[in-house]
């Protein structure tokens, strides 16, 4: 099979998103007042709602219409006032009722849009990017200093409500295909679920990730869903399709399911473009059929053919009222828009001076952002200004996130790293009284030993050395040493700076302001 | 012979109650008996609860023995019963169906919770048509429940079992639903007072569902007075069902104001009727001098698209009930066909099993009437429809308080007289307009046809949430036709 | 009596319904069915141009919804009481493809 970047030579993927977010942070499910609950004993938070017993009525949540306006709000989508429930009629065991309770034709939230910056390798799996100069656009996407901004829409995003959950017995890996039996439970059944439809306006794998890690931000920021992608709170499917450079027409999509993780998303999908293009160029033909991406197989296999196009029976359900929702519900909601994660940065490089690729991987997490935003709450208020900004900046998007990544399931929150901590430690640096090298280790030991940064280096004697009377003694040792570097370096071979300065640290066992030794060293040497 | 405490119109009852000229447990227990004798003729009960009837009765003794029986509920000691499509904690809710034969309600449904808190003694579950497909009681998986005014004749459907029970004296009071005239018809049949409230009147939260847009519960009682009275018990605001409406009025309040004054419409289109019988006519016709008689002013309406209300009815009612319908799949409750090693296979047989010849018309008929093009042509005009047809009743009312109309075409038909399902569908050709735009109505009884010796039923029909008027107008009948007897056979304790 | 529907269509319309039927019963249903279609003609007669569709009988029925306010439910016992087949407090069902069936 061709890579990525060989089929893009040839051929151009369509790729469009449906994104289902559970409101895992309400207390209660979309129609009825179980309680919302993840891993709890098989059928224990149901009722004659949510078991879909005959006579029951669905009466819907308001929290869940407020959370849905406010994903449409943050998604620049327009908030439509008149919508209905619908039913959308199939049998399937996981679903109580056989219908599912979703909206019809007009969602609460229409037409939005998120923009992307795509850059670093991301940037790469774009065609032709190079030809493009900065500032300049080519269909949705606008050419930048670090890669491009994609302007990807937003069909819509109504409100339903999940299925049931099942176990698969006796097949292979508990997957349905080979099942003697099956096990379900409905605590998961009516659990207000948003799904948003994007335009098929992504072109990469990597579009559709990135799309998928903004969506994420601002879900979190908007505080609607916990969004775990390994618990399935936040659910991607892919549709994709490939068409010739240069032509118009879609060709046949293929829907894929599964890709459970940001990673497999684009391997999901990178995967079914290049399989999409290996059949094509076979002169085979692509059928419209549901995939599943499994991977550790790395490769998708087919779930379901389409026939004809799914008839679900869908007309409004006349158990539920039509919404008339009138402005002041709406500007009520938008009250309680936070801070999104564009804003954030935005202010983080008007305010502190961080670029925007700085401030952009800041707000990446809403965790570190907050820790950021305590930490710079605590300078402020030091009257230190926005010096500590950058160092600060670093140290969030470096160690704090590489520690994160390194512990996964860890909270930053509950780790001994406090914001004040984090502050002394920059200060520290700053003032000189250790090294960034000694910060990396007093980083580890605050983590490691929950003490404060200037009891650390108290108890390792970690000050750095910046007296010059002590740094000059040990500058003279070493010159007096290495007399043939010494004449070396006068003939011109002044690369051998950086061995002077690590046989000055070496022997001050690194705690010596390195600034000073280059200093009394160039003073020397010359 | 038992004691017809059944037999009692409710304030006798509390009154009796009050005097302590019988006790509850004595009524509950004469109650049980008397179904016992009586309903193997009628067989409009499918489940007797007779523990539960006790320990209503035991709690009503209680109050009378300390003195605060005055404190209880409208319908403290009143003997009532419920229609089997509605969900009463601990026993079956089967809809006549033997999809639902084993089922056992772990809730009870809002209308029944209401009436148990008003005081009334639960004498249990009524026959039905399955899942209220029908208009005879006929299709009942359990056999079908017999016309006490005369056993060779079906008691009209789909409450027949409610209908009956109350015409036979067995209980003072049952309740119906209605979606297409499934209470005024069979209480027109049985010869009782029938009532289908506005949608939205009462909650439908636990009444298990056929078209959801078109159900509404109502009372059947033999007078004015007490179907006013269960009204009262009923209505009100569910938080448990999104279309239930807000609703404090007193519905005895203008019974004995009479009809003077009132403006009461009558439709010569619906007079005129093909397939309306000669005795049915002339029975309403008197009606009509009656109410004119009283001093109530008649005026000629046109309710130009009520022709079309029956397609409009046949297009929705299945469309919803194939929707509704679609929770019985053997997986968390009802029949499951046994020895299945696929779904698909278990989901077909026991669908093919548990459900009922017409209950399988019904949704078939309505999955395609949902499908993809169909929905354009039939189910998308049906509403369209169904504005035209409330508009026709909101320009009649304001000309008109009320409507007087047949209830039925014809009066109760013999077992197996009518086999073919559109004809069938034809009992309801007066009636089902009313669902249709959401009205109130109601059948009264006026007496027995000239031809059948049968009751003829009137129906009166209100504007949305003027629910009151049509029962004005229905006790004013009454002080001409009399509250409704018991049928003769059943009479004084008789058993037919 | 129109063809609405052909007997091919009673078949498949059976199948999405889930109910089984036999040879002599799909005879008589798409009988029985074509004789309702041809009664829904009315339904058909009306110019309903510009005509508003009444989805709900109650006119200003709208936004009615509840408090995100938790109240009990079943106990695990209770939700599976009238369940024809469990185990491990689930809902037992037999295989959703079946031999080498699609769903």
């Amino acid at each position: 099979m061709k890579t990525l970047e060989e089929v893009f030579e040839t051929w151009e993927a369509v790729i469009g998103l449906e994104i289902h977010a559970e409101l895992t942070t309400l207390n209660t499910k979309m129609f009825c007042g179980c309680k919302l609950e993840f891993g709890a004993a098989p059928n224990t938070h149901t009722c004659p709602v949510c078991l879909g017993l005959p006579g029951a009525l669905p009466v819907p949540n308001k929290a869940a219409i407020e959370s849905i306006v406010l994903a449409g709000l943050a998604t620049n989508c327009g908030i439509e006032k008149h919508s209905m429930f619908y039913r959308k009629n199939y049998m399937y065991p996981d679903m109580s009722k056989n219908f599912q309770t979703t909206q019809g034709p007009i969602a609460f939230c229409m037409r939005g849009h998120l923009d992307l910056e795509v850059d670093g390798p991301a940037a790469k799996e774009r065609y032709r990017l190079d030809s493009l100069k900065v500032g300049e656009s080519n269909g949705n996407i606008t050419r930048t200093e670090d890669g491009y901004r994609a302007h990807v829409g937003i069909t819509r995003i109504h409100m339903e409500e999940d299925a049931g959950k099942m176990v698969h017995l006796g097949g292979g890996e508990g997957r349905i295909a080979g099942a003697k039996e099956s096990l379900v439970d409905y605590n998961r059944a009516g659990t207000p679920l948003i799904e948003l439809v994007t335009e098929p306006d992504l072109r990469t794998p990597e579009e559709a990730r990135l799309f998928m890690q903004k969506l994420r931000q601002i879900y979190l920021a908007i505080g609607i869903s916990d969004c775990s992608m390994e618990e399935g709170s936040l659910r991607c499917d892919g549709n994709v399709s490939l068409r010739r450079r240069g032509t118009e027409a879609f060709g046949t999509k293929t829907e894929l399911k599964n890709m459970n993780s940001f990673k497999n998303l684009h391997d999901g999908l990178a995967y079914e473009i290049c399989r999409q293009a290996q059949v094509l160029e076979e002169g085979g033909v692509i059928y419209q059929e549901t995939r599943h991406w499994d991977p550790s197989a790395k490769r998708t296999i087919v779930m379901r053919v389409k026939e004809t196009a799914d008839d679900y029976r869908l007309f409004p359900d006349p158990d539920l009222a039509p919404y008339d929702l009138s402005d002041e519900f709406i500007e009520g909601v938008r009250a309680k828009l936070p801070e999104l994660p564009d804003q954030k940065a935005a202010r983080y490089s008007a305010t502190f001076g961080l670029s925007a690729y700085d401030a952009r991987h800041l707000v990446d997490h809403r965790a570190t952002a907050s820790f950021f935003d305590e930490c710079m709450a605590l300078v402020q208020a030091e009257d230190e200004g926005s010096k500590f900004a950058k160092p600060l900046a670093n140290l969030v998007i470096n160690d704090v996130t590489a520690h994160l990544n390194a512990n996964p399931g860890v909270q930053l929150a509950a780790t001994p790293l406090t914001p004040a901590r984090a502050v002394g430690l920059v200060q520290l640096v700053a003032d000189g009284t250790i090294s960034s090298k000694q910060a990396k280790q007093v980083f580890a030991a605050i983590l490691d030993e929950d003490k404060d940064p200037t009891v650390i280096i108290e108890e390792k004697g970690m000050k750095q050395v910046s007296d010059t009377g002590a740094i000059e003694a040990v500058v003279d040792e070493v010159l007096v040493a290495n007399p043939d570097k010494v004449t070396q370096y006068r003939d011109g071979k002044t690369g051998l700076m950086g061995f002077f300065v690590g046989q000055c640290m070496k022997a001050m066992r690194g705690q010596g302001n390195p600034q000073v030794i280059n200093q009394l060293l160039a003073q020397k040497l010359q | 012979m038992s004691e017809m405490f059944g037999a009692m119109g409710i304030a006798r009852l509390k009154a009796g109650l009050a005097a302590k000229e019988f006790s509850a447990a004595e009524v509950a227990q004469g109650a049980l008996a008397r179904i016992a004798e009586a309903d193997q003729q009628v067989h409009s009960f499918l489940e007797v609860t007779e523990q539960m009837a006790l320990a209503a009765a035991a709690q009503v003794d209680k109050a009378i023995a300390a003195g605060t029986f005055g404190e209880m509920g409208i319908l403290a000691g009143v003997p009532v019963a419920f229609k089997d499509n509605m969900n009463l904690e601990g026993t079956r809710t089967t809809c006549s169906s033997r999809m639902l034969e084993n089922y056992v309600s772990p809730y009870t449904a809002t209308c029944v919770e209401k009436c148990l808190q008003a005081g009334a003694l639960p004498m249990g579950k009524l026959n039905m048509d399955e899942f209220a497909f029908g208009s005879s009681t006929e299709t009942s998986a359990f056999g079908p429940t017999r016309n006490p005014w005369d056993l060779q004749r079906v008691p009209g459907g789909s409450s027949g079992g409610s209908a009956a029970a109350v015409a036979a004296g067995l209980v003072c009071a049952t309740l119906g639903s209605d979606t297409g005239g499934s209470i005024r018809q069979p209480g027109a049949f049985c010869g009782v007072v029938g009532l289908k409230p506005t949608y939205g009147t009462v909650s439908r939260y636990g009444v298990v569902a056929f078209g959801s847009s078109l159900d509404q519960v109502g009372p059947f009682t033999r007078s004015v007075e007490d179907a006013a009275l269960m009204m009262n018990v009923l209505a009100g605001r569910d938080p448990l069902d999104c279309t239930s409406q807000p609703c404090s009025a007193d519905f005895t309040a203008n019974l004995a104001e009479g009809v003077r004054g009132m403006r009461i419409g009558v439709v010569p289109e619906f007079m005129e009727a093909k397939g309306l019988t000669d005795e049915v006519r002339q029975k309403v016709a008197d009606a009509i001098k009656q109410v004119e008689a009283l001093g109530a002013q008649l005026v000629e309406i046109d309710l130009p698209h009520a022709r079309a209300a029956m397609s409009a009815y046949y297009v929705l009612g299945p469309s919803e009930a194939f929707s509704n319908l679609a929770r019985f799949d053997s997986v968390r409750y009802g029949y499951c066909d046994p020895g299945h090693t696929d779904l698909g296979s278990q989901y077909d047989a026991s669908r093919a099993v548990g459900f009922g010849a017409e209950a399988k018309r019904r949704i078939m008929l309505g999955s395609y009437l949902l499908s993809a093009g169909v929905y354009d042509k039939y189910y998308y005009p049906a509403q369209q429809v169904r504005t035209l047809i409330i508009q026709d009743y909101q320009q009649a009312y304001e000309k008109v308080d009320c409507i007087l109309t047949p209830v039925a075409p014809r009066t109760a038909f013999k077992f197996g007289e009518i086999g073919d399902p559109t004809e069938m569908y034809l009992s309801d050709m007066f009636t089902i307009s009313i669902n249709i735009a959401g009205n109130g109505g109601m059948s009264m009884p006026v007496g027995l046809g000239e031809a059948s010796g049968m009751p003829v039923g009137v129906q009166l029909i209100s504007p949305a949430f003027h629910d009151a008027n049509m029962l004005r107008v229905a006790a004013a009948l009454e002080t001409v036709y009399g509250p409704a007897p018991v049928a003769p056979d059943f009479a004084d304790g008789k058993v037919a | 009596m129109a063809e609405h529907l052909t007997e091919t269509d009673v078949r498949s319309i059976a199948e999405y319904s889930c109910i089984g039927l036999t040879a002599e019963e799909v005879v008589a249903m798409t009988a029985d069915l074509n004789a309702i279609i041809d009664s829904l003609a009315p339904i058909t007669e009306y110019n309903l141009e510009g005509v508003p569709p009444t989805f709900h009988p109650i006119g200003d029925l709208a936004n009615v919804m509840r408090d995100d306010v938790e109240v009990p439910g079943f106990t695990q016992q209770e939700a599976l009481m009238n369940a024809p087949k469990q185990e491990d407090g689930s809902f037992l069902i037999p295989s959703i493809l079946g031999e080498g069936g699609d769903r």
